[in-house]
């Protein structure tokens, strides 16, 4: 990679995470002149020192005081003898993200499932407060509907009239770099566009506690960070964040992590 | 000197660093980098100094402004701020007090 | 209205799936042309029930493809009557529309004189009220597609061949269209259209009733409990 090819590739790392980017690339430019050495060796690659970049102007938040949005206490679950989950503790405040990590099997969408109520644990409770958003990991678009009618759909349910809740979603949508306007039915999107659908619809009429099980599958590298980009925005808007991840790239940015593990 | 964990050191007091180089005067990064080497920390590279930089920048330690060099290209400039003279001072000698603590261990004499 | 919300995106899915909607709508037309030539009875009793099991199809292919979407539905703000509700409605229209051709067809088909048309209105208004609740009952039993049509196919099968005077045939879900189809066709006595539409009530009841309690099954979610 060239030194220019570099820069113009920091450049635009910088822009995606919303930095304005022409003073940092500048002085990066020009300390490469004058020490002479390839752009790698001294910085690194362009995605990794943006992010570095990005960690040195963030100030470092103080723990949440909203309200408690969700509290679960010592949750146990099995499938038949197969025990999935044991003795589960996690409480989220409004204003905070949780990350609820570990290996495929671990049981993380089970737990997530039981959060919203939708499966029973076998002991424990699971206290929740206000409206709730849920991101499953597949199957929450319907094939025969475009992205307004499920806009429509589900801002019903939240009790937005259409055209409000046709706007939120492609307002919604334009955060996550996609125009719906105009997209045809759910069957003919592709994997990545149908899951900023299922993120869209999760965030619509703009729920006290968002559920999300791995809502980036998909998604290209830009997707992934405007996905990010969105949770911050959630957090700071004072929404409660759960979001089930196998990567732990974003790990260090959020306020808790619940490790389930190993394979149960 | 192993550099893994001159790294790991580093890490936890290159801010400092950064500000006892900038202690006699205004600088530019290229040029705190070869300070920071020169008093025998080692290479310090463009991607763990800058952030640093930025930080400091942004919590007041440090000002900075874009200037042309002497009959060079612009450089960006970066000078201890008063602020950054009291955190100087004050971890310095935190730092040093740990370090004789560290010191002292590590050569099995024992400190009052 | 969130019934109505639910009841509209319902049609429009099943709307567009038309070749599925094509095959189902020439079904009871294939019914009725199979014994146009021979007992006009029959070919009536037919495209009844031929249009209750193109009907109770769509139900159960409704049903199926709801399931994905319904947890997320439930979770922002439907209550599972609102859901169950809104997608027996579409139904109930999509019935109608299949029905008014094939009753126009069966009354402008001039080689029928004489006969009750009235009741034959009567029998499809049953078919087309019955078949709904049906499809969705099975869907909300039966969580794969293939198993519910083999029921109703099992169901529409044993229906068109079984002894009518047996007890098998008077549980099956559609007796009364024949019943009250003796009554319309072979102009016998009124015991034949009471006994037909006590049938049809005692029917629609009952997979109304188990329908509905089997959709709110489903799609019970845990009640929040409250954070102080």
């Amino acid at each position: 990679m060239s030194t220019d090819e570099w820069l113009h590739a920091l450049a635009a790392e910088l822009r995606r995470r919303g930095v304005e980017a022409g003073a940092v690339v500048a002085e990066a430019a020009s300390h490469l002149r004058e020490s002479g050495e390839p752009p790698l060796t001294v910085f690194g690659a362009p995605a990794a020192y943006a992010d570095a970049l990005v960690d040195s102007l963030r100030t470092p938040r103080p723990r949440s005081h909203g309200p408690v949005r969700l509290d679960v206490r010592g949750v146990t679950k099995s499938y038949g003898r197969r025990r999935v989950l044991t003795g589960v503790d996690l409480t989220v405040r409004a204003g905070e993200v949780a990350a609820i990590v570990g290996a495929n099997g671990c049981g993380k969408s089970t737990l997530l499932r039981i959060c919203a109520g939708l499966e029973a644990p076998d002991a424990g409770t699971v206290h929740r407060s206000g409206a709730l958003g849920w991101c499953p990991q597949a199957g929450g678009t319907a094939e025969f509907l475009t992205p307004d009618e499920h806009f429509t759909l589900v801002g019903a349910g939240r009790g937005l009239a259409r055209p409000a809740a046709r706007d939120a979603g492609r307002r919604a949508a334009a955060g996550v770099d996609w125009d719906p306007a105009g997209a045809p039915q759910g069957r003919h999107l592709s994997g990545g566009t149908r899951q900023k659908l299922n993120l869209v619809l999760a965030g619509l009429g703009e729920p006290d506690l968002m559920l999300l099980d791995e809502p980036y599958q998909g998604f290209d590298h830009g997707s992934y960070l405007d996905f990010w980009a969105q949770v911050w925005d959630w957090r700071d808007a004072g929404r409660a964040v759960v979001v089930v991840t196998h990567l732990l790239a974003a790990a260090d940015r959020v306020d808790t992590v619940l490790d389930l593990g190993g394979r149960a | 000197m192993d550099t893994d964990r001159r790294a790991q050191w580093l890490r936890g007091v290159i801010d400092l660093c950064v500000l006892g180089a900038l202690r006699d005067g205004e600088s530019y990064g290229y040029e705190i980098a070869r300070r920071l080497e020169a008093a025998g920390l080692g290479p310090v590279p463009g991607g763990t100094l800058y952030p640093v930089l930025l930080r400091l920048e942004k919590t007041g330690h440090v000002t900075a402004d874009w200037r042309a060099g002497a009959g060079g290209p612009a450089r960006k400039y970066y000078r201890i701020s008063p602020q950054g003279r009291q955190t100087l001072a004050d971890a310095g000698a935190d730092w040093r007090r740990f370090t004789a603590g560290a010191g002292a261990l590590m050569t099995g004499v024992a400190t009052p | 209205m969130k019934v109505l919300t639910v009841a509209e995106m319902a049609l429009r899915e099943i709307v567009r799936r038309r070749s599925v909607l094509l095959i189902l709508a020439l079904l009871p037309l294939a019914f009725y042309l199979s014994r146009r030539d021979g007992h006009l009875g029959q070919s009536i009793r037919f495209v009844c029930l031929g249009i209750g099991w193109a009907v109770s199809t769509a139900a159960l292919f409704a049903g199926n493809a709801a399931r994905g979407l319904e947890p997320r539905l439930r979770l922002s703000g439907y209550r599972g009557r609102d859901l169950h509700g809104g997608r027996l409605l579409a139904l109930w229209v999509l019935g109608a529309a299949l029905a008014v051709p094939y009753f126009l067809l069966i009354l402008l088909d001039d080689q029928h004189p004489g006969i009750r048309y009235a009741s034959v209105a009567l029998i499809l208004a049953g078919v087309v009220a019955v078949a709904p609740p049906f499809g969705l009952l099975l869907s909300a039993v039966l969580p794969r597609e293939l198993e519910g049509t083999l029921v109703l196919l099992t169901v529409v099968g044993l229906q068109m061949l079984v002894e009518p005077e047996s007890l098998t045939a008077k549980l099956l879900p559609f007796w009364f269209v024949r019943e009250i189809g003796t009554y319309a066709v072979d102009l016998t006595d009124d015991g034949y259209l009471r006994r037909g539409l006590l049938h049809a009530a005692l029917t629609l009841a009952v997979v109304l009733v188990a329908g509905t309690a089997a959709a709110l099954t489903r799609l019970r979610i845990r009640p929040p409990a409250r954070l102080a």
